[in-house]
Order: C-alpha cells, then structure tokens, then sequence
C-alpha cells in the first residue's frame, strides 16, 4: 500500500488532538502570558491609588498551589481590600486583556489557581464576618476568610457552619466556586449548597448581588464555577447549631463491601456523618459519626447489624490469619500495624475532645489525620460518580494506585444533591447523579521519594481516563484536568458554557486556562 | 575586565525536545530561560520521527495542538512491524491508535517556540565553568566567542554530547558508538505497509535495520557499530529488501548519518551531569526500544526542567531533586530492554505480547530463536551480564540502582 490510498482525511485525523483513541488531549500546561500590555495595566490601576505589588520574592510565594506540581509566576500580586477595587483591577484587566487569577486558600491540586503570568488577587485580605443572624440562622462573611476562621467566630455563639472542606486554609469564596465536600455531605450537600446569596464582581468589573430571587442566572453560575464568572467578595450562607460528634470505626477488609454499606447509610441517612477512610486496600475504615445521642442510638439498633465491618479485634484477628497465610508480605503487614498505631491517636487527640466527643472535626482531621498522607505536593486525583458506578469506578481506581505506588490511601463520601440545579452542570456532580452523588479520592503517600510530575501526572491522567470511560465526573477536590472537560461533558455542553463564559468576560481574562 | 555576558536563570543546551520541554517547565514557572542551538534554526535531524503515544500525549498537553506543518505525510504511523530472517512478520498496532510521523525539522523548532524560551540559534556551547553559585558558559557565534552565566546549565545536546564531555572529559571515549544512516529511494513498488514503521531482526543486515515511507519516498536505513560501511551496509539492505520482500526503489537519494550513544539505556549507565550541570535527553543516555527516542526525551528533558525550577524555589540541590525524580523515567526506558519486563510485563506501548498471542506456538518458538540469535550480534558489547543483573535488581527493589549513574 502506498500514501496515495489513504485519503487526506484519513491522514489528518490520526495526529488531531483526539486522535488518541478515546481520549481526546488539549493542551492543559497553558502558555505562559507573555506580558506584553502589563505596564499600561498596573499605570491605570496606581493612578487609582491600586496597589500592585511586583518584587519577584513576593511573586514567587504564589508560584505552586497544594498541588505543588504545576508552578506559575504573576506578573504582580494585588491584595483584594473591597468589591470597589476588584472591580477597577478587572475593568482595567478587560481592557489590557491581563489575565487575573483568583486565589483564596490556593488549596487546588491542578494549578486552578495558580497564576501563569498576569494579575494575581489574593482573597485572603477580605477575612472579615460582617455579620451573623441568630434568627434566620445565616451568616454574611467577606469571601477570602477561611473557613476555620468563620467557625471560630460562629461558634463563640454556639453556632456552626453547615459544611465545608475538611483543612483550615480553604477560603470561603474559592470553596463555593469548587463544591465542598465534609463528611457530612451525604446529609447537608456540598459546601456550595449552602450559600444563600453573594456578593459577586463580575468580569467586566460590575458589583453584583445574586441569589436565587435576584440575578439567578449568575448565582448558578458562579456556584461550583470554578471562578469563571465572576468573583465572589461576600458570601450569605445558612448556619446551624454547633454540636460535638461522637464517631466510631467499623473497619473492613474488602473495598466493596465498605462501599456498599457506606451507600446503605447515605440512602438511609442513618448518620450525621460518614465516609471511608483507607490504608492500600487493605485496611478499609468506615467512619460514622453523630450530633445527637439519639441519632447514635437509633444508628446502632437499626443499622449496625447490617454492617458487614468489624470493630478492631475482629479486624485485627481477621488481618492476623490473612498475613499468616501470606508471610512473604510481612512488609505490608507492618506497615498496616504502624499506621494503626499512629492513625488510632490522631482520630481521638486528647486535646480536642471533651467527654470524648471531638470538638473541632476540621482541626482533627486537617491537624492529626492529613499529615499522615499530605505532603509538599498533594497528589488527589478523584472521581464523582452515580451510585451505580461507584464501586466499579473505586476498584479500578484501586488498581491504577497499585500500578504506580507502594503506598496510598483512598477517601470516600457521599454527596446530597439538592434537586436539579443549574449550578451542577459541568460541575463535579455527575449528571447520571439522582438524589446522592458519590466521590472518591485516590491519594498516593509519596513519603520522602521525590517523583516527578511528569509520574504523577500519568497517575492522574490513568485515573481521569477512567473517568472519561465510565462517564463519571470529578469530585474537583483534586480539581478538574482542563484537558478531560471536553470528554467528560461532551462538546455540546462545553460550548454552551464557553459561549456564556465568552458573553460575560469578552477578553477571557478571568481565571484563564482553568475550565475553557 | 572579561565580559561576563548574558545573566540568565537557565540556560539550555539544545533546541531538540529534551530542550523544549525543559524549556517549557522553566519557563512556565517564570524563570528566565535562554536555549542555545549550534545550527541555524529550523534545522534538520535525521530520524525516523515516529512518536510513541506518550510522546504524542504530552507533545498536546504541553504545546497544544500539532499543527499539520510539522507532519511528513503519511501524517501518521500505525504501529510496528518487526520481520524475521525466515520472513515471519509480526505487526503491532500502537497503544491508544496511530500516532503523529513528525517533521523533525519543524516540529522541534515549533516546540521550542512554544515554550516561550529565548532561542538563539547558530550558537554553539563550547564550555563551561560551574563556580557553585552560577555556571559561566562560553559559545561560538560566527566566529566570535559569546559568554553566558546562568544559575544552571542543561545540557539537552543529544548524541554531540558537548556538555557530558564538559563535566566528564573522558566519558565519550568510554561509549561503544553506533553509526546510523538513511537514504532516501523513489518508490517502483513498494509492498511495505506504509501505514507501519518496520524493522528487521536479521544478523547479516545490521543492529538496526528499517525502512519506511515518508513524502512519497521510501526510507531504507541501518545502524552498525561505528568503523562499519554505511554505503555498503545501506546497499546489501536494499538488495535484501528487493529479493525478499518484492521492494523496488530507485536510486539512493540525500544519505543521512549520524553517530549514537546508543546503550546506556539497556544497562543502567545514565549521565545526569554535576553540580549546577543538568544533562537530560539522548545525552544522558535515553533512548528507548525501536528508536523511540523523543518520548524519553520529552519526558527527561522536562523533568530536568522540574528538577531546576523545584531546587530554584527551595535551594534544595538540584542534582538529588533530579536523580530522585527522574528515577521513574529511567525504570520506564530501561525496562523496554530489561528481558523480564518484557517476558512478564508491559513495558512497550505497542502490545507484542499481544501479537506474539496471535501466532501458533511453533511459530512463536522460532520467532523467540530468532531474536535470540539477532542479540548475539550485540555480544561483542559485553551488555548480556549487566542487562541481566540490572533485570533482577529491578525485579527485587523495584528500581535501577542509581549508583551506577554518572
Ligand atoms: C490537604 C487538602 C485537603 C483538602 N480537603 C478537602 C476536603 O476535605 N473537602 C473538599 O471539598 N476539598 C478539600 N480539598 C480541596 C480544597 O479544599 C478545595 O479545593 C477548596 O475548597 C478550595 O478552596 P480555596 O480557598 O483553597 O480555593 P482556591 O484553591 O484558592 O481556589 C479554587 C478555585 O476558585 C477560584 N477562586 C478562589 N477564590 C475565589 C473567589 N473568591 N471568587 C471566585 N473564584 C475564586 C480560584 O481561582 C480557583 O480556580 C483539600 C485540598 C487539600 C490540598
Ligand atoms: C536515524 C534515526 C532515527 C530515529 N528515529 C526515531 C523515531 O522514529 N522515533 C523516536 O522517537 N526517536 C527516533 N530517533 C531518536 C531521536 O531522534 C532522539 O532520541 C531524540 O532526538 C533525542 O532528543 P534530544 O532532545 O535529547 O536531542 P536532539 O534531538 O539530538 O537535540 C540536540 C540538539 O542539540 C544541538 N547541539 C548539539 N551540540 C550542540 C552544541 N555544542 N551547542 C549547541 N547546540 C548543540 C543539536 O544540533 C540538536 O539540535 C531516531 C534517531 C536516529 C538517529
């Protein structure tokens, strides 16, 4: 056979950006800006007295995000101070066509809110409480305040958020552009669902207040919107009564089963809390946890005997006879046995609890129990899926972190959706998802091994690609990989919001490079 | 006073993909980057320029969509076809589908323009000096001698090996070189399949022997321990390939040949450089099976990168961050040569276990005789030992040892 049978056609297709079979690739390392308009840009702006800073010591704290892997550099960094000045940064950003990075607690793991060049605005000096209502039970807060910040506060009330991400530096603003997801998720939904209103700057630079009454449009679209279109400066989000939690272990040895009863007690709301927690796959915990004596009692006559995990003794029996039948992973073994011991304090620091409840679940978690698998880079690609493709998705994606690392750790939860909102579309809630939705992270424990990010990243990609195969969305804990969008949501969908991303920010300048 | 030239964060060594994607992490995360190309830019490079589907991933990952300019047509290769002295054929398709047949003179240079690097080209390294805070660099440029001084130096410089001799002045000396040549032929009739790249196990033909189509020509090449032939070599394959397989081709056209370090790779003795002095690519010794060079490159070349920016943000040294990071690429390229993987594993992006399936198990048996009796052409090298041991460390402790790395 020679060139001149295969048709032009034919030739081309085979090296288009999808001719990757089944995977279509985009570009997801963007270019970097090359900077060209930014003197007229920080002139306009310091001829209204705003304050950009450009010394490249300060430039380059902002150079990764957790992620730690993709590393960028602004042009300059602005501290956001009011809505007034956010909005003369992006009037003046459309205008020179700079780009403008938001960052809150820069907790992404793909680089979202990294700046590759351009204006980077840091949320976090907008950290106040502005004001809270006992009655209505909401609370107003600026959107750069963490989350831990805003509980401390409402808590000297006896007063609580409803749910936010489980570490003490997610702000709120780059939370509610994400999704949100607490252990009490499968109850109460994802942190986004619990905005009432916000106070939003939008691309073109104009003050906005939007909710489901007033402006909806632009309420649903900057909910879980990645910071697309607009940017949140404040925040009205419902509020509930503090209660310590009292949390118990059941612990199990296959992944499946763990699986199948977390989905029991989501779809039976048997607790205020729940998810999985694991080591490899062999020790897999399920945690459940309660506000109320009352739920607890109800959870243990009506559901624990349905659990098929077993409390530490049984399990520890139970591992016992496996690795005796198995000597030669005796490495395994004592690897599982180092971690109970490390792991079992940390779940119930001394210091945090009172009458052995835990007080604070987000200092324990973030404190004692992330160290043990967080690092200098974190490495947490995830996938959300409907309950029907949840524990296929889990045991495929159990078996790519086998292929790459000795040593990992899958997290596990349930999602509640509140009905069919707009704000799900294209988002980390999979649109198979009927009443729960449910995600999973896959999180190698890199320990001192220094891997590179082109390793990692094929990690990843192989755990998107299942994504991309099952049809499931992504959790966006770990973020959403700009180059899976397309696959994942098809074209149609994607164009539909590129052209609204397009009507709203005419020279594409805000959070660039992130979704479109 | 001596002019202590052009102060630069990095400066890269290069302009092939090694470079361009060490170019690209640098200067991504904001560091001022120069690279440094002997030739005038685009240049050629002789190679077949048949991606892998990793290279091809991260080719549109990186710098976008390939633009059609950089494809020689056909535009793209199906896979492999690997022919026996008893003319049994086994043919394997690539992971994930056809892959780009790149132009190496414009896709290298459209890469390197992507990364957004400086590129100055008809500028040759011609040393340097690593003083431990910054490395001073001296080039050639039209006769006259330009210096740079750049906080880290990588050497992206392919087979030339400039800045590998450089650091380790008598480390060329101790490689077995290869010389691998390709001619171009009008095509008579040609029976190949175009849609594959193929290559030849015969002893009597060379190391390395292939032919493929390309622009409506047909490239019949060979590689060989440096001292050999290149014309006559060339000329016993074409009469090979006409008596053989029915391949009729016109004059020999535009002979192409180039010298390879070809060999670290299978045992396990790359070169990462010395102190502020990264080397990456085919210079540090990645090359993978079937001359699936680039993706190595890519993906060393970026690392390297990586390794730079990382010991820039943290002062960490730069040699430990990419002798631990690269690790993962080494493991990748040498167990495309390590016999145990190849038995047991997966290491190649083209399925030969697969296709291997598909024959009877007679045939099978006479295919294996007779890719042992191919790698004895090799035993001169000495390499059988050390790629064994090398296989069962890595069967053991799960890595190549890095005490063997330069
Ligand atoms: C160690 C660790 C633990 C984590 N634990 C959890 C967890 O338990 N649950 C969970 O859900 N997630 C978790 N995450 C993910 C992370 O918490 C979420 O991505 C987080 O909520 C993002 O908040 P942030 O303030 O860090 O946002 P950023 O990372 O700063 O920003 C997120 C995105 O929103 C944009 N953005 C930021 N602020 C604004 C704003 N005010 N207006 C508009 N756009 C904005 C940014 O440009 C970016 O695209 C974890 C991550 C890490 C690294
Ligand atoms: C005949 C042949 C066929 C091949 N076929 C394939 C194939 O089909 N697929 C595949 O993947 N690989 C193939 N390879 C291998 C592949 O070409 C190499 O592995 C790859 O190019 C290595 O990339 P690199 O960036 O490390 O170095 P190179 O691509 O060699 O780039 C090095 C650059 O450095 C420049 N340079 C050298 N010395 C100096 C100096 N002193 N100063 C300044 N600049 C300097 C050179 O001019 C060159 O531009 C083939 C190789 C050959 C020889």
């Amino acid at each position: 056979m020679t060139t001149a049978n295969i048709s032009s056609t034919d030739i081309l297709d085979h090296v288009a950006p999808d001719s990757l079979k089944g995977i279509p690739r985009r570009q997801t390392n963007p270019a970097r800006w090359n900077g060209g308009s930014w003197g007229a840009f920080t002139d306009a702006l310091r001829s209204q007295n705003i304050e950009i800073c450009e010394k490249k010591q300060t430039c380059r704290v902002y150079a990764v995000d957790s992620g730690g892997l993709a590393s960028g550099l602004p042009h300059g960094v602005a501290l956001a101070r009011s809505a007034e000045q956010i909005s003369a940064i992006l009037k003046q950003a459309q205008l020179h066509r700079v780009p403008v990075t938001v960052k809150g607690g820069g907790l992404t793991t793909e680089g979202e809110s990294v700046a590759f060049g351009g204006l980077q605005l840091d949320m976090r000096a907008m950290n106040r409480v502005l004001s809270v209502d006992a009655k209505n039970m909401t609370v107003r807060a600026q959107a750069g305040i963490y989350w831990h910040t805003l509980g401390e506060v409402l808590r000297r009330d006896g007063l609580d958020y409803l749910s936010a991400p489980l570490n003490m530096t997610s702000s709120v603003g780059g939370t509610l552009s994400v999704g949100g997801i607490d252990i009490n998720s499968p109850r109460l939904g994802c942190s986004a669902d619990q905005a009432v209103s916000l106070q939003v700057v939008t691309p073109t630079g104009e003050i906005k207040e939007c909710s489901e009454s007033e402006n909806p449009e632009l309420f649903e679209r900057v909910l879980l919107g990645y910071g697309q279109f607009g940017v949140i400066t404040e925040a009205s989000m419902r509020i509930r009564k503090f209660t310590p939690l009292t949390m118990h272990y059941f612990y199990y040895g296959s992944l499946r089963e763990a699986m199948e009863d977390l989905q029991l007690l989501v779809r039976g709301d048997a607790a205020d809390y729940c998810g999985i927690l694991t080591v490899l796959d062999k020790a897999v915990n399920l945690l459940v946890a309660f506000d109320s004596d009352e739920r607890e009692r109800a959870f243990f006559s009506g559901w624990r005997g349905r659990l098929r995990g077993h409390g530490q003794l049984g399990f520890a029996l139970r591992m016992t006879w496996h690795y005796a039948l198995r000597p030669w992973r005796i490495g395994e073994a004592l690897y599982l046995l180092g971690r109970k011991r490390a792991l079992e304090p940390a779940f119930k620091p001394e210091h945090h609890l009172e009458k052995n409840k835990i007080v604070d679940r987000t200092v324990v978690f973030s404190n004692s129990v992330w160290k043990f698998w967080g690092g200098k880079r974190m490495v947490i690609p995830d996938l959300a899926t409907s309950a029907e493709k949840f524990v296929e998705a889990i045991e495929r994606g159990n078996a790519v972190c086998r292929k790459y690392f000795p040593r990992y750790t899958l997290y596990c939860v349930g999602i509640k959706l509140s009905g069919r909102r707009e704000r799900y579309e294209l988002s980390c809630i999979p649109p198979d998802a009927e009443g729960f939705a449910y995600g999973c992270e896959f999180e190698p424990i890199l320990g001192g091994e220094d891997y590179s990010r082109e390793y990692l990243q094929a990690f990843k990609n192989e755990i998107y690609d299942i994504g991309v195969e099952m049809k499931t969305s992504y959790y966006r804990f770990g973020g959403m990989m700009k180059g899976y969008i397309r696959r994942v949501f098809g074209d149609e969908l994607v164009e539909k919001h590129l052209a609204m991303k397009r009507a709203a920010d005419p020279a594409m300048i805000l959070n660039p490079d992130v979704i479109f | 006073m001596r002019d202590e030239g052009r102060k630069v964060d990095a400066l890269i060594v290069g302009t092939g993909p090694a470079a361009a994607a060490c170019a690209k992490r640098l200067t991504d995360a904001g560091y001022e980057t120069v690279a440094l190309e002997r030739k005038e830019l685009p240049r050629r490079k002789p190679c077949s320029g048949i991606l892998s589907p990793r290279g091809h991933r991260f080719l549109i990952e990186n710098f976008g969509p390939l633009p059609k300019e950089i494809l020689h047509s056909p535009s793209s290769a199906c896979g492999v076809k690997f022919h026996f002295p008893s003319m049994r054929t086994v043919s394997m398709e690539f992971d994930g589908g056809p892959t780009p047949h790149l132009n190496r003179k414009f896709a290298d240079h459209w890469a390197m323009k992507q990364s957004g690097a400086e590129i100055h080209d008809r500028t040759e390294f011609i040393g340097l000096e690593d003083k431990g805070t910054h490395v001073e660099v001296s080039t050639r440029k039209e006769e006259r001698i330009v210096r740079y001084r750049a906080r880290f130096v990588i050497g992206a410089d392919g087979p030339g090996l400039a800045v590998a001799r450089a650091v380790y002045p008598d480390y060329a000396a101790r490689l077995p070189w290869f010389v691998v040549g390709q001619k171009f032929h009008r095509i008579i009739d040609c029976p190949l399949d175009d849609k594959y790249f193929h290559f030849w196990f015969h002893p009597e033909l060379g190391h390395y022997t292939w032919s493929h189509a390309r622009d409506g020509r047909q490239i019949v090449g060979v590689g060989f321990l440096k001292g050999g032939n290149f014309d006559n070599r060339h000329k016993r394959v074409v009469e090979y390939l006409e008596r053989k397989h029915h391949v009729r081709l016109g004059p020999a056209e535009e002979p192409e040949a180039v010298t390879a370090n070809f060999g670290p790779s299978l045992i396990n003795r790359y070169i990462f450089g010395r102190g502020n002095v990264l080397i990456t690519g085919q210079a540090a010794g990645f090359f993978n099976m079937i001359a699936e060079g680039m993706s190595c490159a890519l993906h060393s070349g970026a690392i390297a990168g990586e390794a730079a920016v990382e010991a820039f943000r943290s002062s960490k040294d730069a040699q430990r961050t990419y002798r631990g990071m690269i690790a993962s690429e080494v493991r990748r390229c040498s167990d495309q040569w390590n016999p145990l993987q190849i038995a047991f594993g997966r290491p190649h992006e083209a399925d030969f276990r697969g296709a291997m399936k598909k024959l009877t198990p007679g045939e099978r048996l006479g295919i294996l005789r007779e890719m042992f009796s191919f790698i004895r052409l090799y035993s001169p090298l000495n390499w059988g030992r050390q790629i064994l041991w090398q296989s069962l460390r890595r069967l053991l402790t799960g890595r190549y040892p890095a005490t063997r790395w330069l």
